[in-house]
């Protein structure tokens, strides 16, 4: 590879990367830490949701069930099995498979049809994993859910800090991959003009069921490591509320831009933690939903870019009027 | 035989709330082709506002009114101010108005408070009494009555005034009948007012059909209302009844006879419809 | 001299194609006027952009003297303006009286003469008064369509290719209907059909590319060889 051709963007987010594993060394808080560690889970979260919105124009009220299946199926496994690193292995594997197989049938069924289609059946999907969770109580708990022991190593939360962080960045960096690739660029053109992409002769039923799938196993695993950090289960893993943050996140931070909904992620996850805290002060801080959901509408009519998006645009504006 | 009997009413009188609520969502979608997510926002502050102007004044008819009034108010605001921005992008659509949804439960448990609300119907609604073997719960039976006046109504409206043939010839050809003089826009303006202020009476009378209600019943049902107009087919008004009846009878039957599944029974319908007969049950075409 | 609609120097477009570069044309109250010329000249673009249903960028359009460029569709209508699109526009769940009934705004003794001299134009809407619109045969349509154009007081008529799609038969008859309307309302008549339209028509402009070409008396035009094979490709 050419380094001379890599792209001035791609160094700034190495180094941003790389700050990213240097952080923990500063902020030792455990409480800290795993605020970060939210950050990075619904990072990845949202990202995978950006895949689908944000770049194929696919709106989703259902993610959360992939973001379930991971969580179970770590959970359960743990509880099963002695708690190794194989297990962890095993769990990633296994609800990739699983959320694999859903978004693969829940795409080829609907993603043919007009958007609100989709929306409504992985809505419908996701109740349904929703019940699943409560009744099969063997299983899962029930609404009461259970804890689970983990690999000594992944108790710590120095080490979940870093399998986060690398996980986020490895996702980051691969779906960016992906969206640059002719690949992502047909995935454009199918959010601007479906018929036109169809009528160029691809397929674009192929690619929304490629995009869902990815999309379906990227969130699986950010489920995977959000229980990890959690080391408890129950059916708030399977809730409607966390599709509803996960699209606050990506329409809020920037759509189609994957940077756009970590920084999303990072605002949501701060307000849940700290403005539900300042409620003592105020109690209209326990409300911050009205403020993120006015923000939101806010962006969908004069900012459809979100903030990242609008930022760079300006800044390419500014750039062209001083040259 | 009697346990068979009441259930149907309970089911049909659930039914018909469903369908007042569904009804201004279908209709919403059927003329102006948009996605309102925040129809279930509607039907809170309906109950809201209703049940507050109930326990003051006493008077559940001034209930009634005050949610229809608040229903027309917040049908203006929303097509004014959130949905007509958007007219065209049903991605857009369902983002705002999801957005809209959530503004509006939160205003809820800011004005109203979060916790939950007690309501009963009013005396001259409660009771029931008895007919062989069958036990008739007036509240119930004011509920059917309530929903099929108010489908009649409609019907009527739009078979034979010329109101409600504007109505249905805006769904077929939006620019024709621009051409023949109507001012669409105003048309949208009234059926999208119209529309909420049912949903905002579905969430009245709800209120002391289910005796209780809190805030994050506004996401609840603006799901609900969705999965019936999907089963009914989109824009379908008939088809909406037909759908909230059989979702109110199955939610009924299942909650009696299969406990276990009665929570998944919407979500188990949807499905169903979605993958085998995606333009809605009850469609024509 | 401000004449009953006169159009002037129109300019539209279609998303980021122009479809209309310099229309310019006027049409006398009484009168059939025919817009001619090929497929994709403009002629439809044009109706509509009268009609206000598609915007215009430059130029004036003005119906009795009165500015009605970029109006509302609905108070350009209201002007008195009918209107039949190429399509017809049909109502289709609606039968053929509630599609009349959508139309008319008023219901006084003048609509009802109206409607009983159209009706006795075209007897076979009255047969199939309640049948849905979208089962009616091509050539009912087109009655229907226009009826419904003309059942208001409309002091003028846009009339997109009534002959489109139609048998000749039923074309002769849609024709002679126009013919006599004529005697009651202004026409202003786009066609494919130069046959047709020369026969009912007065005066004729030519719409090549976005732009009004020529103009004229229809007789005149029919002697025209040179100007027919040009333009409409009639030899």
């Amino acid at each position: 590879m050419n380094l001379a051709q890599v792209e001035k963007s791609t160094w700034v987010y190495v180094a941003i990367s790389f700050l990213l594993f240097v952080v923990p060394f500063i902020a030792t808080g455990r409480s800290v830490q795993f605020l970060i560690i939210q950050i990075f889970v619904f990072g990845i979260f949202a990202m995978s949701y950006d895949l689908l919105l944000g770049y194929t124009g696919i709106i989703s009220f259902g993610h959360v069930m992939f973001f379930g299946v991971g969580a179970y199926s770590t959970a359960v496994l743990f509880d099963r099995f002695d708690p190794t690193m194989l297990t962890f292995a095993l769990a990633i594997i296994i609800s990739g498979v699983i959320a694999g197989i859903v978004s693969l049938i829940v795409g080829v069924l609907t993603l043919r049809l007009k958007s609100h289609f989709y929306a409504m059946l992985t809505l419908a999907l996701a109740g349904l994993f929703l019940v699943g969770a409560e009744k099969w109580r063997k299983l899962t708990g029930g609404s009461d859910g259970f804890t689970f022991g983990l690999p000594d190593i992944l108790r710590d939360s120095f080490a979940l800090y870093i399998v986060s962080a690398l996980s986020l960045v490895l996702i980051f960096f691969g779906l960016r991959r992906m969206t640059k690739s002719p690949f992502g660029k047909v995935l454009v053109a199918i959010r601007e003009n479906e018929s036109r992409t169809e009528s160029l002769g691809y397929q674009v039923l192929h690619y929304k069921v490629i995009v869902s799938v990815v999309s379906g196993i990227v969130a699986s695993y950010s489920g995977v490591l959000y229980i990890l950090s959690l080391r408890f289960v129950d059916t708030s893993v399977f809730a409607t509320d966390l599709t509803i943050d996960v699209l606050l996140m990506t329409i809020i931070g920037g759509v189609g831009t994957l940077i756009g909904p970590i920084i999303g992620a990072s605002l949501i996850e701060f307000a849940h933690h700290w403005l539900s805290d300042l409620s003592d002060v105020h109690w209209i801080f326990e409300r911050w939903i009205i403020l993120y959901g006015t923000i939101f509408i806010l962006i969908v009519v004069f900012f459809p870019k979100g903030i990242v998006g609008t930022l760079v645009d300006r800044f390419y504006k500014w750039r062209a009027r001083r040259t | 035989m009697d346990v068979l009997f009441s259930l149907a009413i309970n089911g049909l009188a659930t039914g018909m709330l469903i369908f007042l609520l569904a009804a201004g969502l279908t209709l919403i979608f059927g003329l102006m082709d948009v996605l309102n997510f925040a129809h279930g926002g509607l039907f809170i502050w309906g109950a809201y506002t209703g049940v507050w102007t109930y326990q003051m004044t006493g008077s559940f008819l001034g209930g009634i009114v005050t949610a229809i009034g608040v229903g027309l108010l917040l049908g203006l605001v929303t097509e004014r101010f959130i949905v007509r921005p958007v007219y065209g992008s049903h991605v857009q659509q369902i983002l705002i108005t999801l957005g809209f949804m959530l503004v509006l439960q939160e205003c809820i448990k800011v004005v109203f408070g979060p916790d939950q609300k007690i309501v009963s119907p009013p005396s001259y609604l409660e009771g029931s009494f008895i007919i062989g073997e069958i036990v008739f719960i007036n509240y119930r039976l004011f509920i059917i009555a309530v929903g099929f006046l108010i489908y009649f109504a409609f019907y009527y409206l739009f078979k034979k005034t010329r109101v409600g043939l504007i109505v249905r010839a805006g769904v077929m050809n939006k620019e024709m009948i621009q051409s023949l003089g109507v001012n669409i826009k105003l048309v949208f303006l009234l059926v999208f007012m119209v529309g909420a202020a049912l949903a905002a009476l579905s969430g009245m009378l709800h209120a002391a059909y289910s005796g209780v209600i809190y805030a994050e019943m506004g996401l609840e049902f603006s799901i609900l209302a969705f999965i019936v107009v999907v089963i009914g087919g989109m824009g379908n008004f008939k088809g909406s009844l037909l759908a909230a009846i059989l979702v109110g009878l199955t939610q009924a039957f299942m909650a009696y006879y299969v406990p276990a599944l009665s929570l998944a029974t919407n979500m188990l319908l949807m499905a169903i419809v979605l993958v085998f007969r995606p333009q809605g049950l009850f469609a024509l075409r | 001299m401000s004449s009953f609609l006169e159009v002037s120097h129109v300019r539209a477009n279609i998303e980021q194609y122009h479809i209309l570069h310099d229309i310019s044309f006027h049409v006398p109250k009484g009168e059939v006027t025919v817009l001619l010329g090929r497929n994709g000249a403009g002629k439809t673009t044009t109706l509509r952009s009268i009609m206000g249903l598609t915007p215009v960028i430059a130029g004036e359009i003005t119906f009795k003297g009165e500015k009605i460029r970029n109006q509302k569709p609905h108070l350009i209508a209201n002007r008195g303006i009918g209107y039949v699109p190429e399509d017809q526009g049909i109502f289709h769940d609606l039968t053929v009286g509630e599609n009349m009934r959508v139309a008319m705004k008023k219901e006084n003794e003048e609509t009802k003469e109206r409607m009983d001299w159209i009706l006795d134009l075209f007897p076979d809407l009255k047969k199939f008064w309640n049948k849905p619109g979208g089962q009616l045969s091509g050539g009912q349509k087109q009655m229907l369509a226009i009826s419904r154009a003309y059942v208001n007081d409309n002091e003028l008529l846009l009339i997109d290719e009534p002959s489109k799609g139609l048998a000749p038969i039923v074309v002769e008859k849609v024709m002679d209907s126009i013919h006599q309307m004529k005697e009651r309302t202004t026409i202003l008549l786009v066609e494919q059909n130069f046959m047709m339209a020369s026969g009912i028509g007065d005066r004729f402009y030519i719409i090549d590319d976005g732009q009004t070409v020529q103009q004229g008396q229809m007789n005149e035009l029919k002697q025209d060889g040179v100007l027919l094979q040009k333009y409409l490709g009639i030899s």
